[in-house]
């Protein structure tokens, strides 16, 4: 049996607590026993991101210590996984015991589309949804983890979807963790442009990966086309199955 | 050219709300983008393509003290006379005393991103040599007064009405006219009588080979090959990193730089000089100067992180990706290197306490990344200067960060080795975001966030966390 340690970001536990109990019910109905850590905090991101690379050592380290033991971890965010698969490694360039525990989690965390499709080899998670959908590349799991067959090949999996093309589907949505905060002019014309391309796209839902990506596209939806859906590809699979069976 | 780095945000306002930059930025960076896909699919295999160019100025760079040496050593062995300038003024007061000496009194000019970056320009002007720039682009932008809005096309969001009234005040042309070929052609003969009595031409170079003592240029427009050409004289300015180790390197780098700059498989000219004209050649100048400028670039190749930035071949590829850029376009950037490849490098080049908004404006999105030929990872030079920055690092500089950011992540550090305490930070907040909640939506904040909410709203922080929750979800299982 396939045994999971999941970890949570924060904008999920925080603000989107859904998503991750999407993943569990998800990963539960394809036979993956799911253990969650309570010891989890942060992974570090956004003081990584801020320049702050001491304060994010340490959640590093915390993080080392609690998932150290793990066999297969797995999160709902490119973003966060990015964080612990590159950036551990290079917080500890010059600590070489710290280096080989990040290095030995970098080997064993993936993102959920990419355990799902590369390592259980599950594609069809018996979901089913009548309509058209887009899928967002979002920035950390195309470009930082290399994945985008896999969540495709996922939606194409459920019976009765059309995955409809996006265009730009693989340019920011201006989310950018601070950069919203410190640039939020130059993130909302980016937004806009995202929220533009999937009007145009003809989709009934937008679907992605990311719950940064989710927070920011979903929040300008919400202020400017209420009526318009997105979601998180963890929860629109969990969802459509469940309301199958 | 005066840098305006630190007014980044009140340039980006500006942009942000400037019709004609919009309005160009919608549809070119696309075209451009799609002109690249085009040229590069002509390579048998794109991605070992773009990483043998990566390998080839990785390699440059770093043997750079080497090949420079050789690359005078076969300049000066073809006739050339070099002269190295430790830094921009250096550089443009041995060019004056050239100019003056020869009693020169104007220049024509062949596209140069170096000569932007040192001012050369205006130092010509302020002793009274006037400055001609002679590449179409450039010639409107200097008309104009304005910084370049991208490294390759720097007038290119420039109206052609506004181009139409420029020439007709400036260029001689005749009868008003929209035509870009009637305008072109007036432009044309207009700089085609500087260059019939130039004395003096300044050009700036792509590359420049060790093994043989070349200098490259890759141009469309045929201006900097007459640049070269035409006068007396000739100076070539380079900044160091533009040496490559042969010619065959050399070769490949034209292939990369060519299409993932215009998409096109080789430019309409490309010029190669090996000295100044020889005892039996018709043409070509007299004598040829080059200037190789260091301006902070040998501090930046002290650092075996940061001098990848060395490696950029000015194709301007991560400019037509990145998102920022297409938003805000290149005047923002406050200098003659705008989009990604300015980011990376004018904080080295200026001081990261001057440059905060350059490496912080960034989603750290990589799209630069992943078109660039020569392999610099602009995500992860944002990072190292976002913490050069916050520890004022004594080389490159810093400023020290606002003190309320400081402290908030010393406590989140804290909090974050201790769970119980994380919680309870957590379960503390959650009252004072959702204060401002209605029906699970909160739709504006104050203070600092407000931003934010201008057009986006964000769901209530969940009565219960993920964490909380786990409970019931272990009893499901």
């Amino acid at each position: 049996m396939n045994k999971v340690s999941l970890f949570i970001p924060c904008t999920v536990d925080l603000f989107l607590p859904h998503i991750g109990e999407a993943t569990v019910r998800l990963l539960r109905s394809l036979g993956v026993s799911v253990f969650y850590h309570e010891e989890q905090t942060c992974c570090g991101q956004p003081a990584m991101n801020a320049g702050y690379q001491k304060e994010a050592q340490k959640a590093a380290q915390h993080f080392l210590e609690v998932f150290g033991e793990d066999e297969i971890i797995v999160s709902p965010s490119g973003s966060c996984v990015c964080m612990v698969k590159y950036h551990y490694p290079e917080l500890f360039e010059n600590d070489p015991e710290w280096r080989r525990r990040a290095e030995e989690v970098a080997s064993r965390i993936y993102e959920f589309s990419q355990f799902l499709v590369d390592v259980l080899h599950v594609e069809d998670v018996g979901a089913s949804f009548s309509g058209k959908v887009a899928y967002h590349e979002s920035c950390h799991i195309l470009r930082g983890l290399k994945v985008s067959v896999q969540p495709k090949k996922l939606i194409q999996a459920v019976k009765g979807v059309e995955l409809v093309p996006l265009n730009a589907a693989d340019t920011c949505c201006g989310f950018g963790g601070e950069f919203a905060y410190h640039y939020a002019d130059i993130s909302e014309s980016m937004v806009k442009n995202k929220v533009e391309n999937y009007l145009a796209s003809g989709a009934d839902l937008l679907l992605l990966g990311e719950p940064g990506c989710l927070l920011n596209i979903g929040g300008y939806l919400s202020r400017n086309h209420p009526q318009k859906k997105i979601m998180h590809l963890a929860s629109f699979l969990a969802d459509y199955r469940r309301e199958k069976a | 050219m005066e840098p305006r780095t630190e007014k980044f945000k009140e340039l980006v306002a500006r942009e942000l709300h400037n019709p004609l930059s919009q309005k160009f930025l919608k549809v070119m960076p696309p075209i451009q983008n799609m002109k690249r896909s085009i040229g590069l699919s002509t390579f048998p295999d794109i991605e070992a393509a773009q990483a043998y160019g990566a390998a080839i100025r990785q390699e440059a760079i770093a043997r750079l003290p080497e090949l420079l040496e050789h690359f005078e050593k076969n300049a000066l062995a073809n006739g050339a006379q070099v002269f190295w300038a430790r830094d921009a003024q250096e550089a443009n007061e041995y060019i004056l005393k050239l100019a003056k000496e020869r009693g020169v009194k104007y220049v024509t000019k062949g596209k140069s991103m170096v000569t932007e970056e040192t001012g050369l320009n205006e130092v010509l002007s302020q002793n009274g040599i006037e400055p001609w720039e002679t590449d179409l682009g450039e010639f409107i932008a200097q008309q104009l007064n304005l910084p370049p809005f991208h490294i390759v096309g720097p007038a290119i969001n420039v109206p052609v009405e506004e181009v139409r009234d420029i020439f007709m005040a400036k260029a001689n042309l005749k009868e008003p006219t929209l035509d870009p070929v009637e305008l072109g052609y007036a432009a044309r003969l207009f700089l085609r009588d500087k260059f019939h009595h130039v004395q003096m031409g300044i050009t700036g170079v792509n590359m420049a080979v060790a093994e043989t003592g070349t200098i490259i240029n890759v141009e469309n427009e045929g201006n900097i090959r007459y640049t070269k050409a035409s006068p007396r004289t000739q100076v070539s300015v380079m900044s160091i990193e533009k040496v490559v180790p042969t010619m065959k390197d050399a070769l490949h780098l034209i292939r990369l730089l060519c299409r993932n700059c215009t998409g096109q498989k080789l430019s309409a000219y490309v010029s190669m000089d090996s000295g100044p004209k020889k005892k039996d050649e018709i043409d070509g100048p007299e004598e040829l100067f080059i200037v190789i400028v260091d301006n902070g670039r040998t501090k930046i190749y002290q650092d075996l992180k940061a001098r990848q930035v060395l490696r950029c071949i000015r194709c301007a590829a991560c400019l037509n990706i990145c998102p920022v850029y297409g938003q805000i376009g290149g005047y923002a950037y406050g200098w003659a290197y705008s989009g990604p490849m300015g980011q990376v490098l004018n904080p080295l080049l200026l001081g990261l306490e001057k440059t905060q908004d350059l490496y912080r404006a960034t989603t750290l999105c990589a799209a630069c990344k992943s078109v660039c030929p020569a392999g610099i990872d602009h995500p992860s030079l944002f990072l190292y200067y976002r913490h050069k920055d916050v520890t004022v690092d004594p080389y490159f500089g810093g400023k020290a960060r606002p003190a309320q950011e400081i402290r908030f992540f010393k406590a989140w550090a804290w909090a974050i080795k201790r769970p119980w305490l994380w919680n309870l930070g957590i379960k503390m907040a959650r009252p004072f975001i959702n204060k401002n909640a209605r029906e699970g939506i909160i739709r504006q904040i104050k203070g600092s966030f407000a931003d934010w909410f201008r057009q986006r709203d964000l769901p209530a922080m969940a009565e219960n966390t993920f964490h909380e929750r786990w409970k019931n979800l272990k009893k499901e299982a």
